[in-house]
């Protein structure tokens, strides 16, 4: 029996369990936000909020398609997005793997399912960064007011024409961030655990 | 090491005279100059609605600022706000275009303003409307009242809004359409007490009438805790003139105060006790008994206002100086003594000294009285030019006078003729403004004065103009107020609202053509519109904006035609196609960078040409207005 197929010691499985038990309820339920975009002009001091959840966009919408308009930018349209019908899906389907590993007591599970979870996050992020660049390029061409093309920020702050634009992850991403950390945390306290018991063997 | 004492004692002596010239010179000015200053982007502490007058509107103020916030249309079309030119405000409207608004009524609460909706009267058309403080427009006017001439005592809701009042100030021969010499008028003109029942939703309906000599009725308020479940009046005019009324209405000694119990009067309705005249009940108090009292009332008193503790009822003989204070509990004990010295039309009319409980020498011209928290009343003095402030009950001083600039008529306080009044701030509506303001040629505008009730002498702190004429005017905490901001399209039940660019169309039925049509930044759909010379056409217009202060308007060149729609509305405008021809159409409200944009175009062929009864915008189009409107 390898490193891969032994079980885990008591404190590493309740931390894949606490991963499987943060994952569930931010995808299988998705009332949590995954990533936030604040805007603000001169005319909206309050600011204009879009929220992205892993199966749709909420906030002010309609507000912001109507003013993105003018530049030409397409509609922003939640059934546009694919993603929004398998991310929930994939998502629990990652927590129901390290709620697997924890119950079955199985390293191989949990490690096959942290690299796939960095795989899929990895992937997400381009294809994100992909859509802002769409939304930023693929502007219409008969629009009233003419823009060069851009690209809203991914993370962080930028201004556009007449607006700052805020983009931040949300809660959902922080929970997602503590339980892909949980992944090397375990592997750490293992590592830690197997010096300890070297020297008195 | 004698000398520094006495300059310091100089120079504490110098510094002191310095802070008293500054004190007396500048410091009262800018004391109050803060006391009104609400900074940039922050709010007022209290609505105020003024009655505006024959101007057939409320205005709406912000206090202490004494910014003017907004008009509300009521009684007259007003093409800012597109009031009176869409159908449904149109038929509200009823074919006047002016109305006299005088008093704005709070709706309230266990007797106090809670802040779902303004009554206000239309005097000369006896009407009332009622202003939704939701959405800040008129939703609904009833009247003209039947029977009833000149609506001046009114509405003045009850504690729990159950009723609004209007009583007659021209008396006439009742129905309206009965005719009588005026020599007659004392034998065949009556004056008409109306009690108009409020629904929980805020409809409006005739409880009762109740007819009575042909005195002018003038003022009236609610009976309040203690007296809840009585309404008062004050007449004048018990003379009984119908020419020269300056002097003929001035001769008696005494006039009344009326006291009607609504809850027996609205029994007798429902008892069947009433006959109907102009298709409405009317009780005749020759007939029915125990509705109505009259009280002498010295000198053709105006104002009737009731203390918060519902105790006393204070009339105001404008042609005296004194404010008249009656005890409730002393009229309910004459009147369960019958202590009657005669009757009016059959109404009993009581002793003066029975019910009499004091006499505060105000000064000059009492008008009208309103109240604070500390138990101080505050009474208008028009030919004064004050306000005199005396304390309710014994032993009635007065305790302070201020000058007002000129000829004071109404007065409010803060939530001053509620039962719980805030005592904060009042503010004197003149009815002269002669040499205040920048002169704008002969007319006037009204002159307003706002002062501090905080301390114990009335601070004046700010004055300013209105637009004419308010008379009567409530202020409520801000706080209590929740306006809406838009109209959630998705509540929009108008039968036909559109939703989308793909619903828009127009549809010709024999000569009636109806235009579906929507805005949205920064276009019509559709924006252009055919139909023939000679058909009537209807535009839908629904504005599917859901951000606020994104009004459109719609304006139609060369004609009367103009609606503003805010968001989330349908408004239909309807328009004659006269003259063959082109005729453009426009956005009249300024929304948005390219609002100068937003715009379309009327074709308007020969007579008979053939047009297809139903005209969708073209396909290529709405894709492309489809992919900004995509929800």
């Amino acid at each position: 029996m390898g490193y891969l197929g032994s079980p885990f010691s008591t404190p590493e499985r309740r931390m894949i369990l606490v991963a499987a038990l943060v994952l569930l309820p931010v995808f299988f339920l998705p009332v949590l936000p995954v990533w936030h975009m604040k805007l603000w002009a001169p005319q909206y001091r309050e600011g204009l909020t879009l929220s992205i959840y892993s199966n749709t966009i909420r906030g002010d919408l309609d507000k912001i398609n109507t003013l993105n308009h003018y530049v030409g930018m397409k509609s922003i349209t939640p059934s546009d997005f694919r993603e929004f019908t398998y991310l929930p899906q994939a998502l629990t389907a990652l927590g129901v793997c390290a709620l697997l590993a924890a119950l079955l007591n199985r390293r191989w599970l949990a490690i096959l399912g942290w690299l796939v979870f960095t795989g899929f996050a990895v992937v997400m992020f381009r294809d994100y960064a992909n859509w802002l660049y769409h939304y930023g390029h693929d502007l219409n061409p008969h629009a009233a007011i003419t823009l060069p093309s851009f690209t809203p920020p991914l993370i962080g702050y930028a201004k556009m024409a007449n607006f700052k634009v805020l983009s931040f992850p949300g809660v959902g991403t922080v929970l997602l961030g503590v339980a892909w950390l949980l992944g090397p945390a375990v592997v750490w306290m293992e590592r830690r655990a197997a010096r300890r018991a070297a020297p008195a063997s | 090491m004698k000398r520094p004492i006495p300059i310091v004692v100089a120079a504490l002596l110098l510094a002191a005279l310095v802070a008293l010239v500054a004190g007396c010179a500048g410091g009262g000015a800018s004391d109050a100059a803060q006391k009104v200053y609400v900074k940039p982007g922050e709010y007022d502490k209290y609505y105020a609605f003024f009655s505006g007058g024959h101007s057939g509107q409320v205005f709406v103020y912000g206090i202490p600022s004494c910014r003017h916030i907004t008009n509300i249309p009521v009684f007259t079309p007003e093409p800012a706000k597109g009031y009176g030119y869409d159908e449904e405000t149109k038929s509200m409207l009823g074919g006047f275009t002016w109305g006299d608004a005088h008093h704005p009524g709070l709706s309230e609460t266990d007797g106090d303003y809670d802040g779902r909706w303004l009554f206000i009267n239309d005097m000369p058309n006896a009407r009332i409307a009622r202003i939704d403080l939701k959405s800040f427009t008129t939703a609904e006017i009833f009247g003209p009242i039947p029977n009833l001439s000149a609506a001046h005592a009114c509405p003045f809701p009850t504690p729990n809004t159950e009723y609004v009042f209007a009583a007659s100030r021209f008396s006439m021969p009742v129905p309206r359409d009965k005719f009588s010499k005026v020599e007659d008028y004392a034998k065949n003109f009556n004056g008409v007490i109306a009690g108009v029942k409020v629904s929980p939703e805020g409809h409006m309906s005739l409880g009762f009438e109740i007819l009575t000599p042909p005195f002018d009725w003038d003022l009236s308020d609610a009976g309040k805790a203690a007296s809840l479940g009585w309404q008062f009046f004050t007449c004048y005019n018990s003379e009984e003139a119908y020419d020269s009324l300056e002097i003929k209405a001035s001769q008696n000694e005494m006039d009344f105060v009326a006291a009607v119990d609504w809850r027996a009067a609205q029994k007798a309705v429902d008892e069947g006790k009433a006959d109907k005249i102009g298709g409405v009940p009317v009780l005749d108090p020759n007939k029915v008994k125990g509705i109505m009292y009259l009280v002498p009332t010295p000198k053709s008193p105006h104002g009737v206002d009731v203390n918060p503790t519902g105790e006393y009822i204070c009339a105001s003989g404008k042609l005296q100086a004194e404010v008249t204070v009656f005890s409730f509990k002393k009229l309910m004990a004459a009147i369960d003594a019958k202590k009657f010295s005669g009757e009016k039309g059959g109404i009993p009319v009581l002793n003066y000294d029975d019910v009499l409980e004091a006499k505060v020498p105000v000064g000059l011209g009492p008008l009208h009285t309103q109240f604070d928290d500390k138990g101080n009343a505050y009474t208008s003095l028009f030919l004064d030019s004050q306000i005199a402030k005396w304390k309710v009950g014994p032993p009635w001083n007065v305790e302070d006078k201020v000058d007002v600039f000129y000829s004071v008529g109404h007065l409010m306080t803060s939530e001053g003729d509620t039962r719980h009044p805030t005592g904060e701030y009042l503010v004197s509506m003149n009815k002269i403004a002669k040499d205040r303001y920048l002169p704008v040629g002969p007319s006037h505008p009204e002159a307003t004065q706002l002062f501090d009730l905080k301390g114990p002498k009335m601070e004046l702190l700010y004055d300013f103009p209105t637009y004419p004429e308010p008379h009567y005017a409530q202020m409520i905490r801000a706080e209590k107020l929740k306006p809406l901001k838009i109209y959630p399209l998705a509540e929009n039940k108008n039968p036909y609202k559109i939703g989308s660019a793909e619903e828009a169309r127009i549809v010709r039925k024999g000569k009636r053509v109806d235009v579906y049509m929507l805005t949205i930044r920064t276009h019509f759909t559709p924006d252009i519109v055919r139909v023939a010379q000679g058909d009537t056409v209807y535009f839908h217009v629904t504005n599917l904006e859901q951000d606020q202060d994104i009004t459109h308007g719609f304006g139609i060149l060369f004609s009367s035609k103009n609606t503003q729609v805010d968001p989330g509305e349908t408004k239909t405008i309807k328009w004659l196609a006269e003259r063959t021809g082109i005729n453009p159409f426009y956005c009249s409200n300024f929304c948005s960078a390219l609002h100068q944009e937003m715009q379309g175009y009327i074709e308007v062929s020969p007579p008979g040409t053939r047009i297809a009864d139903i005209q969708r915008p073209d396909p290529k189009k709405l894709e492309e207005i489809a992919s900004i409107l995509k929800k």
